[in-house]
């Protein structure tokens, strides 16, 4: 057995953790993934997250600024991936926690959790860079297949990474999908990882090109119909880091700060307590520094030997 | 209304060096003249505008009147920096120096746009500080666009002495000159014609050896703007050998972390990545070519990662495809390749250890060169691909691939290896086959027949079998190398290679083949084999897939001989590869034989991981592959027994849930073959018995067993739909076209309502557990509705109640959901149309789940 200790620490560190490790680390984590339901139970208190996108450090600053993974449970609404450059490890360092306090993470699949997208948006660049061959980056798409759609808080509280489904509007129905598949182009899984809130009246066309917007109407039928009062979601860079719609039934939870390195926003995060309050946390990006103190610029890492 | 001519000898602004055209006036243009005064425009007459150059080298604009050519409207000089405005087509406008505003209307724009010239003209070669502005209104006829034509152009100090000042004052004046298209380029100019940069690099070396950091941030900055310019010429002078380390030097400091600086020198300097060149160039420029690609590439991907903007981006990427298409170009010229396929050309090894660990090492590292070209050409375009793989393949790339399979051991080195060839095989499946069969053409005429059976020393040998030898060698791979990411790829490559879309789509190969096998064929007159898709030609068996025509009828009228080719394809397929393939999936009295012909590899350890990969092939192979050719050998060799039984315990869950899936995907192909077999066969119990165990449970197990009883009663409702319909149809409106009968309009049973009813009958005490699931109800009535006898079907379901009350945890829900259940099915033949408009039934669901959670607490 692995020592996730140590590659926990390692990952901390943005240290490169041996293929054959990732790929039991993958193993493990989807027999542990399997066990959850495609919208998984949760209970309060918990702290939702956001868009992290291979933001390593700022994913420690979160961890840091809410509470840390061993007094905290978290609920991370998917894009773990891409934009960044600590895609693999910021993914894995979630998996690894996933691993060691599995009642106190749940994570939920986001739009970049697939193989068509991390071959475009820097994943699978990433890994080949860091490995010389895509082993590793196919070991995490078929963990990206085992993660939930959805999480639903002491049965009040709906999360989601992108938005609602007009083919599937009850959360029993989205537990009749066969979630284990790459995220497909149209339908229920399509639409619950890319749709947007928006001021539409009713199902409208998503600029994205997948998924649909979705108005105050459909977010208040979903809340009456499935009795709950929130739907905490992510996928929309939000520069204040949250922001809440429809009275309050819906929100926006973005937790990639100064996202890209560049964008200049903050990040946030919501934390629900046991009568249902909502705490928001707003943290910004610092700079990140090695384990000697010296400040880190995020970057890529380049390739190596090269012949031609 | 005399119009006058176009000027046949205008200056040009290019001709700055031809002193001769300076004194040159040019031709007279009709134009009216306005002085502004007290506010308004004052016509002072008609007359003919000429720009004028006098001995002296003044430059003037002079109008002469119309009506009395000798009075002269308007001599105005060009001079101090006077702006001309070019307003809209036939207007300039300008005050002089003495604070007089004048405007010149020409009757038509290329009078206007000569002398507009005359004042480029004169700018570049006489008054420098005078300028040109065009002024237009904006395409929203709000506001006014303007641009500079020509003027005076601030550029920064050249000065070999630079400090703070000179160098924000620099940069001040490089983003400034950004604003306007002729001061950008003047400014590229500049920085192209001059040692600028090198002049900024010689000062970054003095202010980082005199720690001034002030200067080393503003001259980040600069490089920056630089960069900002989007220059291609400039971008390129960059990464030139003498200026790459300044660059990326300067660039290390960044006013974004301004207590941190980046260590890329190191990182290109000793330790970083090395030029390794496993055969020698021997062309200089070429090696100039791929030092600056990849600079160009480091600089795009890690010095400037966070600051390049979408057009930078853009920029960067084609000049480095651009240079990646001329080192792909290059590599075919001369001879490399066959210096590099030499490599793999023999067996033997040097014979002292040391020579031999370097001959393995450089053959490894010949592996990874290939791979680097193969990738470097997936940004070329199609025929430039193509041409290269044809290429590489013509020169022996089998040659390596052989050795990477048979000799190599490195699970690293067979995944570039892997990697390669489904680069080529994705972007033209038969390409291979093509060029390879060229050659045994080739061979076929010029060498003996007997050279027929290749073996893997003979150099000449991969020809007329690739295919199936390919389809061979991945096969082993899969079934014999323990590294999951290497099967992973090997997964991807048969599944490409096994796509008959694949083979058909590509029309560019497949013509080619055709017309070459025409013209050879008169030669030859042995058609078949010389296609070469047989491990051995005479095997193969035109039977196999002739044995059923009903299902073919269509097939034997379209069938062209390329389709021919590759149903022979698929059914050696079939008879050579898949028995070994799918070996541990047929059951055990029909591999007897096949563990004898497969007896290289290691027999059935268990091996959950690679099971998974095998079922999902079979599910690829059922859906995609000809049904007829692929239902044989599935149901021949008992394969759906074994994936079914995969699903029982004692194997991992993924695996279990993949076989789940397998069966799901073949039941969705509404085959009546399958459907029957699978029914009669007793497939689904594991399934039942899988769902028994996670019933209670929200996990993955139960949501794909959820999903296998939507499919199912999805296609019922479609029926059932489509069946309504036809009755609405037949009993009222009759004129609706050309009385359409659906082939199994009397018949209400269709393979899924047959098999939701068998399913209902058989496992329907688990089913009616699963309460929370929107669609079981219905389910439950679909598998009673079919029976056509009402008190039979109670009995059925009263017998089956005993069964649920005897499992059920809880007896007094499941009794209460069998009256409620019952009623429903009742009410299901008057009530009919009330299901149709709600698909769903969610009013119904809810209060009937709310019913049963009311018991389930008062317990």
């Amino acid at each position: 057995m692995m020592d996730l200790d140590k590659i926990i620490a390692s990952l901390r560190e943005g240290k490169h953790i041996p293929e054959e490790a990732v790929f039991r680390l993958c193993l493990n984590s989807q027999e542990l993934l399997m066990n959850e339901g495609n919208v998984a139970q949760v209970d309060t208190p918990v702290t939702i997250c956001g868009d992290i996108h291979g933001q390593l450090h700022d994913l420690l600053t979160l961890f840091e600024k809410s509470g840390g993974v061993e007094k905290t449970r978290y609920i991370f609404l998917g894009d773990f991936v891409d934009r960044g450059f600590y895609s693999l490890e910021s993914f894995l360092l979630l998996l690894c926690y996933k691993l060691r306090y599995p009642d106190r993470v749940t994570l939920i699949r986001g739009n970049h959790e697939t193989r068509q997208i991390t071959k475009v948006y820097g994943f699978y660049d990433e890994v080949v860079r860091k490995y010389g061959n895509s082993n590793v980056w196919r070991y995490c798409c078929e963990v990206f297949d085992y993660l939930s759609l959805g999480a639903i808080i002491n049965n009040s509280i709906f999360c989601v990474h992108g938005g609602l489904s007009p083919d599937m509007t009850t959360v029993d129905e989205i537990r009749t999908i066969d979630r284990k598949q790459e995220v497909p182009h149209e339908g229920a899984m399509c639409d619950l990882l890319w749709s947007d809130p928006e001021d539409v009246d009713t199902w409208s066309l998503s600029p994205r090109g997948a998924g649909f917007l979705f108005g105050k109407r459909e977010v208040d039928q979903f809340l009456e119909k499935n009795n709950v009062e929130l739907i905490a979601r992510a996928h929309q860079l939000v520069m204040e880091g949250y922001k809440e719609m429809f009275d309050g039934g819906l929100v926006t939870v973005w937790s990639a700060p100064n996202y890209c390195y560049r964008c200049g926003n903050v990040a946030a995060v919501l934390k629900i307590d046991d009568d249902l309050n909502r705490e928001y946390t707003i943290f910004e990006a610092v700079q990140a520094q090695n384990e000697v103190g010296n400040a880190i610029i995020p970057t890529k890492k380049s390739q190596m030997d090269y012949f031609l | 209304m005399s119009l006058p001519g176009t000027p046949t000898t205008s200056p040009t602004p290019m001709d700055e060096d031809n002193e001769q055209t300076v004194s040159v006036n040019t031709e007279p243009k009709r134009v009216k003249v306005y002085i502004l005064e007290n506010n308004e425009w004052k016509d002072t007459g008609t007359g003919f505008c000429i720009g004028e150059v006098d001995e002296s080298k003044l430059a003037y604009l002079v109008v002469s009147d119309e009506d009395s050519p000798t009075e002269t409207l308007l001599k105005s000089k060009l001079e101090g920096n006077i702006e001309y405005q070019r307003q809209e087509e036939t207007l300039i406008v300008w005050k002089d120096l003495g604070g007089k505003d004048i405007a010149l209307s020409f009757e038509e724009s290329m009078g206007c746009d000569a002398l507009c010239e005359f004042i480029v003209h004169v700018q570049r070669n006489i008054e420098s500080n005078i300028s040109l502005v065009t002024v237009k209104s904006s395409d929203n006829g709000l506001g006014s666009v303007h641009d500079i034509i020509t003027g005076p152009v601030t550029l920064p100090s050249n000065c070999s002495e630079q400090n703070g000042r000179t160098l924000l004052e620099a940069l001040r004046i490089l983003n400034e000159n950004t604003s306007f298209d002729f001061l950008k380029n003047e400014t590229i100019e500049f920085i192209l014609q001059s040692n600028y940069v090198d002049m900024l690099i010689s000062h970054f070396h003095k202010a980082e050896e005199e720690k001034i950091p002030k200067d080393l941030f503003l001259l980040s900055n600069i490089i920056k703007t630089l960069i900002l310019y989007n220059q291609r010429d400039i971008l390129e002078s960059m990464v030139e050998d003498d200026r790459i380390m300044g660059i990326v030097g300067i660039l290390e400091y960044d006013t974004e972390y301004p207590t941190s600086k980046a260590n890329h020198r190191k990182y290109l300097g000793s330790k970083g990545p090395n030029f390794k060149e496993v055969i020698p160039l021997e062309n200089e420029d070429l090696k100039i070519i791929m030092k600056k690609c990849f600079r160009l590439q480091f600089l795009k991907d890690v010095v400037l990662v966070r600051f390049l903007d979408d057009h930078n981006f853009n920029l960067i990427s084609e000049i480095v495809m651009d240079l990646e298409t001329c080192i792909i170009d290059f590599l075919q010229v001369g001879t490399f390749l066959d210096r590099l396929i030499e490599l793999y050309d023999t067996d033997t090894l040097p014979d002292s250890p040391v020579e031999k660990e370097k001959f393995v090492q450089k053959r490894k590292d010949g592996i990874r060169l290939l791979q680097q070209c193969v990738q470097m050409s997936i940004n070329l375009d199609a025929l430039d691909r193509s041409k290269f793989y044809k290429t590489l393949v013509r020169k022996g790339l089998f040659k390596v691939l052989d050795y990477a399979f048979h000799l190599e051991t490195d699970s690293n080195v067979r995944i570039l290896a892997t990697d390669t060839i489904i680069t080529i095989i994705e972007h033209d499946i038969l390409l291979i086959h093509n060029v390879q069969n060229e050659n045994s053409f080739k061979q076929q005429h010029k060498v003996a027949p007997d050279d027929k059976c290749p073996t893997r020393n003979n150099s000449q040998g991969y020809n007329s079998n690739t295919d199936s030898k390919l389809l061979l060698i991945l096969s082993t791979i899969l079934l014999s190398d323990k590294s999951p990411g290497l099967r992973e790829q090997v997964v991807q490559a048969l599944n490409t290679l096994l796509h008959p879309e694949g083979c058909l789509s590509n029309g560019e190969g497949s013509y080619d083949l055709m017309s070459r096998s025409n013209n050879e064929s008169k030669n030859t007159s042995e058609d078949f084999p010389s296609f070469g898709y047989g491990l051995n030609s005479d095997s193969i068996n035109l039977d196999s897939y002739n044995y059923n025509n009903d299902d073919m009828n269509n097939l034997e009228a379209t069938e062209s001989e390329s389709e021919f080719q590759i149903m022979e394809y698929f059914t050696n397929f079939y008879n050579k590869i898949a028995p070994i393939l799918f070996g541990r999936l047929i059951k055990k009295d029909a591999t007897t034989e096949m563990t004898e012909m497969n007896g290289k590899i290691k027999k059935a350890q268990k091996d959950d991981l690679l099971l998974i990969h095998l079922v999902k092939l079979v599910s690829f192979v059922c859906t995609e592959h000809d049904r007829v050719l692929s239902r044989r050998f599935i149901l021949e060799n008992g394969i759906l027994d074994s994936v079914s039984n995969l699903i029982k315990g004692n194997h991992i869950l993924q695996l279990r849930l993949t076989a789940v899936r397998c069966i799901k995907n073949i039941l969705c192909l509404d085959d009546k073959y399958y459907h029957r077999y699978m029914i009669s066969k007793n497939l689904y119990a594991p399934i039942f018995k899988l769902f028994q165990e996670n019933i209670d449970k929200n996990n993955l197990a139960n949501s794909c067993i959820q999903d296998f009883c939507r499919i199912i009663i999805m296609e019922c409702r479609m029926h059932r739909d489509d069946d309504h319909n036809r009755r609405e149809d037949s009993n009222g409106t009759r004129n609706r076209s050309n009385n359409i009968i659906k082939p199994n309009a009397n018949n209400s049973r269709t393979n899924f309502t047959i098999l939701n009813k068998y399913l209902v009958q058989t496992y329907g005490s688990i089913l009616r557990k699963a309460t929370y699931i929107p669609f079981i109800q219905d389910m439950l009535k679909f598998g009673g509705e079919s029976k056509p006898d009402h008190s039979s079907l109670e009995n059925s379901l009263e017998s089956e109640n005993n069964v649920s009350v005897n499992i059920s945890t809880d007896g007094l829900a499941s009794n209460h959901l069998e009256d409620i259940d019952m009623k429903n099915v009742k009410r299901l033949h008057s009530e009919i149309e009330h299901f149709d408009n709600d698909p769903h039934y969610s009013g119904d669901q809810l209060a009937f789940k709310k019913s049963v959670d009311q018991m389930n607490a008062s317990t």
